[in-house]
């Protein structure tokens, strides 16, 4: 357990010297600042006698607690986009630079397994976005709560959706990272990824235009195998505001694929010459 | 216990075209300092890779401090210098002892106390809060070796350990090697600078091709059997005489004489001999080689013998 601390430290610090840790740190700072300056609300009996946003008025007697709901669930899939991409470019160099010669023979030479060596990089990876995950969500949610006297704590959960996401995508990540090496490509293929959800999710429409059916059942097993990113954007937006979950099909299946991503890249780089 | 063990050790490379390593069998004894002589792409690097399962091997078996090579709990009691190590710029001389010491599963009590012994150790004592980007090739390696020796372990593995270090850098290094066999440890040595390794080394084995040339005590390949090198004050010309009575092969070589007798009992004839010639004997020196000049001599006679 240690050993696997002093990976996820070094991991940390990595991205600490890269500057990558504080532009993440500072974006969440600024944005948070913008909500403590852009939002604006007079508060007559707990109803908003009027609430401005960036300036504009948004409508009148409206209840609070609907536009605080409306407010935050439009902010945490905001996050969760926003979040996405920035975490996955701030952590895309960690892999290939673990797996450079001259680093990688040394941490074996070191009395850990290679898996606990990959879990400690990509655990590491996670935990910096976590970090700044909950930095942004916890600010924000503060800023939220104190300026309407309402705590929706549905919004907390924002963060643990974005961080989910994160790491099923950078499992993927892990494993391009592992095979090619390459930051740039595997960061390009995962944006892919995310670029295709939406449409995965919209198949239905897709079906109409394909030839073959053999291709519905290739689009349906994409659909099923990839991470479902916009229905998890769906699902935190949910929970943000408070709406039950018809499915939680899309979030557990993005985790096994998740799970499956870590344990082939695992297998494939306990078996690796370096 | 041995050391290190291996038994038909080998690595193939680009499905058999590069036999990297081919059926490699050495045994090295605990507590002695052990030198891997080759030319470049001999696969001196691949064994080391091998033993500390950085790559796989193709076939054989490998054992290090009797354990299993796939064993990885055994590197406890392991350091290792790789030839081209790359510690992590941004960090500073001692957080990278402090962070690989974790690693390696030494408790930071004790890494409080061994870091700044082991600093100073390698001389760079005033340097431990200096960013290691700031560092030269000599003061990286010197680091490495730090870091080699942060778990305080029983078997090292050095490759190239004096890469980039000057004169009297190479022999502080050279002095820290024998006084760490003192203590008992064993010490693996990869590196192209036979003259260092003639000094340190109780042992070597030569490879090429991934093949084992020849492994033995280091005196036994530089020593050339029954030719002496003989020195003399006076009376030269006694000398010649009595070597041309007893049959004895002589050659003049730098002021001395070389002289190439049949065995002990040959030489000790022409010490007699000299002696009740009242010839004045200053040295009788054993002929040895430089390691270098064996090293060429074997590793030619491989590429003739090919």
């Amino acid at each position: 357990m240690m050993k696997t601390l002093a990976l996820i430290q070094l991991t940390f610090r990595e991205s600490f010297a890269k500057k990558t840790f504080i532009a993440f740190f500072a974006i969440s700072t600024m944005l948070c600042f913008l909500f403590i300056f852009a939002l604006n609300l007079d508060i007559v009996d707990g109803v908003k006698s009027s609430v401005s946003l960036f300036g504009k008025e948004t409508g009148k007697l409206i209840e609070l607690q609907k536009i605080l709901l409306a407010l935050e669930g439009a902010v945490a899939v905001a996050l969760f986009t926003g979040g996405l991409f920035m975490s996955l470019f701030a952590t895309s160099n960690l892999i290939p630079s673990l797996t450079q010669p001259g680093n990688i023979d040394l941490l074996i030479s070191k009395p850990l397994s290679r898996t606990q060596i990959l879990t400690g990089r990509f655990l590491g990876a996670v935990s910096i976005v976590a970090f700044n995950v909950f930095y942004l969500v916890i600010f924000s949610w503060l800023i939220f709560s104190l300026k309407t006297g309402l705590w929706n704590w549905g919004f907390l959960l924002s963060g643990v959706m974005i961080v989910l996401a994160f790491a099923v995508l950078y499992s993927l990540m892990t494993f391009l990272g592992v095979m090619i090496r390459s930051s740039a490509f595997s960061l390009m293929v995962t944006y892919l990824i995310i670029f295709f959800s939406p449409m995965l999710l919209q198949r239905d429409k897709i079906y109409a235009l394909l030839s073959n059916k053999i291709y519905g059942y290739i689009v349906d097993s994409l659909y099923y195998f990839l991470p479902k990113t916009a229905e998890l954007g769906n699902i935190t937006q949910q929970l943000v505001r408070g709406v039950p979950i018809t499915s939680w099909m899309p979030l557990w299946s993005s985790l096994l694929f998740g799970i499956f991503m870590l344990g082939i890249t695992s297998f494939i780089f306990s078996r690796k010459n370096f | 216990m041995l050391a290190i063990e291996t038994t038909e050790l080998t690595k193939y490379y680009a499905k058999g075209r590069i036999k990297a390593l081919d059926h490699f069998s050495l045994r090295v004894e605990p507590g002695k300092i052990f030198s891997l002589l080759g030319p470049n792409g001999a696969g001196k690097t691949t064994l080391i890779k091998l033993l500390l399962g950085i790559v796989y091997p193709t076939g054989g078996s490998a054992k290090i401090l009797n354990q299993p090579i796939s064993d990885h709990h055994t590197h406890e009691q392991i350091g290792y210098l790789a030839e081209n190590h790359r510690f992590p710029e941004f960090l500073n001389a001692r957080q990278v002892l402090y962070y690989y010491g974790k690693i390696a599963g030494v408790q930071t009590v004790t890494l409080k106390q061994r870091i700044p012994d082991l600093l100073k150790l390698v001389k760079l004592g005033d340097w431990a809060e200096t960013k290691i980007r700031k560092f030269s090739k000599g003061m990286l390696q010197r680091l490495g070796i730090a870091q080699a020796l942060i778990n305080n372990p029983r078997l090292l593995f050095l490759d190239e350990p004096t890469d980039g270090i000057d004169p009297v850098g190479r022999r502080e290094v050279r002095d820290l090697l024998l006084s760490l066999r003192d203590q008992g440890k064993t010490i693996f040595l990869n590196s192209h600078l036979l003259s260092e390794v003639e000094r340190v080394s109780d042992e070597i084995a030569i490879l090429k091709d991934g093949k084992l040339l020849r492994q033995g005590r280091v005196q036994d390949f530089i020593s050339v059997k029954d030719q002496y090198q003989v020195k003399l004050s006076a009376n030269e010309k006694h000398f010649r005489e009595i070597c041309q009575r007893l049959a004895i092969r002589l050659q003049e070589q730098n002021g001395a004489y070389l002289v190439s007798v049949n065995d002990r009992k040959h030489l000790n004839q022409l010490i007699d001999e000299m002696r009740s010639h009242q010839i004045l004997i200053h040295a009788i020196i054993p002929r040895k080689i430089s390691l270098e000049d064996y090293f060429i001599e074997v590793v030619e006679d491989r590429e003739e013998g090919q």
